[in-house]
């Protein structure tokens, strides 16, 4: 499946496919009144933007410098692949944070990796990339939070995000968007957010929205998340129990308005839509790779086939060598979201598509 | 004088007149029609600044990214409104029906895009009223549409009911703060 699948990308995607739809902003007259041109005012998309939407692929640039001693802790490899896709705008974003915990911590190195899809808009998720890990950051209590501490640590700050979201909307808009609208806290806009923090001996998943987080572990998948939609039994109990409806317009919509049942933002939906997080702990074993992604790739590649598309790229998923040079593990993470972009491409995906490949081999 | 002490200088009996007067639809089977209302705390002019701007729904509408228009801003006139992502549409053609700067009556036919909602007509229309003893608008909104095929008449009704409730609180939102800025304004 994976030699088939590897045909059907390197057939049908060539290299362009990193090329965004470009964003069309045509300048609208300007009027003479200053009400007008408060109206009127556009928010160029920043450089930052543009180069985001078109940024394909960003390997660790450095390695993390660690005593010798620390043989087992060492950094992470990992590999990122974000594109535009067929969509107009590019709504995802990505936060990769290695180390990430305070400088107290430092004995237990704790890695962050993020991804988040907005809708409606773009910078809800940029604001998750920018300020999400902080907010972890502020929460954890310790070096060795046990399973409950955890749990709290991620709702405490997936709820903080949800609240920074809302309320920073009363300044104003980031520059970065093209938001027209003054409504305070742009109701109508949200983002998925799917976490990892990685420590020497866990895997925690926090998962909020349809994006998902997929250990390959002897080359087979487990979920490590589940996606909030609408219609599944629980959240469905949850919306109807809350005074909301679930509408099968196109597909499971929250008031036949939202595919998804949980997010970050979308003020205008609350309660029915949640920034609750589910949270999951996985202790290590021999994993081969994490992978984090958006709805993008989950929703036309199955996670067995994402299983097998980065474990083939990781050489088959054998132990890392004792002597493998840290860049080949990164190009190799690299290579695993690239290909795992663009077989989701080559399948019509219609949506951004964002994916994270972690190296989980000790 | 209302008992409670607000002084309306609109009542449930003036809004039917209203409604009757100026949200007539001529329903055929399996359409389903609703009316929704909403007291925003601003002036007509400037509730009525942002509804009759055919040409630029998302001054006030937060589920639009762009508008192109083509040709005058006439009866007939038809524009191009781009969707944002996360609902279930990316493009609708709609047609201008209705513009009446005098009486503020804005009417729009849905006549094409990618969406399930055929044969969508909606008329909005703004009175004056007091509120609290302010000066404040009235706004009635109606709509008209074919119930899509799988849907009921109740679900479909409840979904346009919830975009229309938001574009209605967007609108107020924007309006009461435009009303505001118009009276520091006026202050300097």
């Amino acid at each position: 499946m994976a030699e088939i699948c590897y045909e059907v990308v390197t057939d049908a995607c060539p290299s362009s496919v990193y090329e965004s739809t470009p964003a069309h902003s045509r300048r609208r007259p300007r009027f003479q009144t200053v009400m007008h041109e408060d109206w009127e005012k556009n928010c160029k998309r920043s450089k930052q933007e543009a180069l985001a939407t078109r940024y394909s692929s960003i390997p660790r640039s450095s390695r993390e410098d660690f005593s010798d001693q620390n043989v087992d802790v060492s950094s992470p490899r990992y590999g990122v692949s974000s594109v535009c896709g067929r969509r107009r705008e590019m709504e995802d974003a990505v936060a990769i944070h290695p180390s990430f915990s305070s400088p107290k911590n430092s004995e237990f190195p704790q890695h962050y990796f993020g991804v988040y899809d907005g809708h409606g808009c773009s910078h809800v998720a940029a604001r998750c990339r920018e300020r999400l890990h902080k907010l972890v950051q502020e929460e954890l209590s310790s070096d060795m939070e046990d399973e409950e501490e955890w749990k709290t640590t991620m709702e405490r700050s997936f709820t903080r995000m949800d609240k920074e979201v809302v309320s920073w909307g009363d300044s104003v808009v980031t520059a970065n968007c093209k938001c027209d609208l003054q409504t305070p806290a742009c109701d109508s806009v949200g983002s998925t957010a799917v976490v990892s923090v990685i420590t020497p001996d866990k895997i925690v998943v926090a998962n909020c929205g349809d994006s998902r987080a997929v250990l390959c572990r002897n080359g087979k998948p487990v979920p490590l998340s589940t996606d909030h939609k609408p219609d599944r039994p629980d959240e469905l109990d949850r919306i109807e129990g809350a005074g909301g409806r679930v509408i099968y317009w196109d597909c499971p919509r929250v008031l036949g308005v939202l595919a998804m049942s949980r997010a970050i933002g979308d003020n205008y939906l609350k309660p029915y839509v949640s920034c609750e997080p589910e949270v999951t702990i996985t202790d290590r074993r021999d994993d081969d790779c994490l992978i984090l992604a958006s709805d993008g790739l989950w929703d036309v590649v199955s996670n067995e086939t994402a299983c097998s598309v980065a474990r083939m790229c990781l050489r088959g998923g054998g132990r890392r060598q004792d002597n493998e040079d840290p860049a080949i593990s990164d190009k190799a993470c690299t290579e695993a979201s690239v290909l795992l972009t663009k077989l989701a491409l080559a399948r019509n995906s219609s949506d951004n598509v964002s994916v994270v490949v972690i190296d989980l081999r000790r | 004088m209302e008992a409670n002490g607000i002084e309306n200088l609109t009542n449930p009996n003036q809004e039917r007149e209203f409604i009757r007067r100026h949200h007539k639809h001529e329903l055929v089977d399996n359409q389903c029609s609703s009316t929704l209302v909403k007291h925003i705390n601003a002036p007509v002019h400037i509730v009525w600044s942002l509804v009759r701007r055919f040409d630029q729904p998302q001054k006030y509408k937060p589920f639009i990214s762009r508008c192109v228009v083509k040709g005058n801003m006439e009866i007939g006139t038809v524009r191009e409104v781009d969707v944002k992502s996360g609902l279930p549409a990316t493009r609708s053609t709609e047609r201008l029906e209705l513009l009446d700067d005098n009486e503020h009556i804005l009417s729009i036919r849905i006549v094409g895009g990618d969406h399930r909602l055929k044969n969508y007509s909606s008329i909005i229309s703004l009175h004056p009223e007091t509120i609290e003893g302010r000066i404040g608008t009235l706004v009635i909104e109606s709509f008209v549409v074919d119930v899509p095929e799988g849907n009921t008449k109740d679900e479909t009704c409840y979904f346009v009911e919830a975009l229309i409730k938001c574009n209605l609180k967007s609108l107020a939102d924007i309006s009461e703060r435009l009303a505001v800025q118009d009276t520091t304004e006026s202050r300097v």
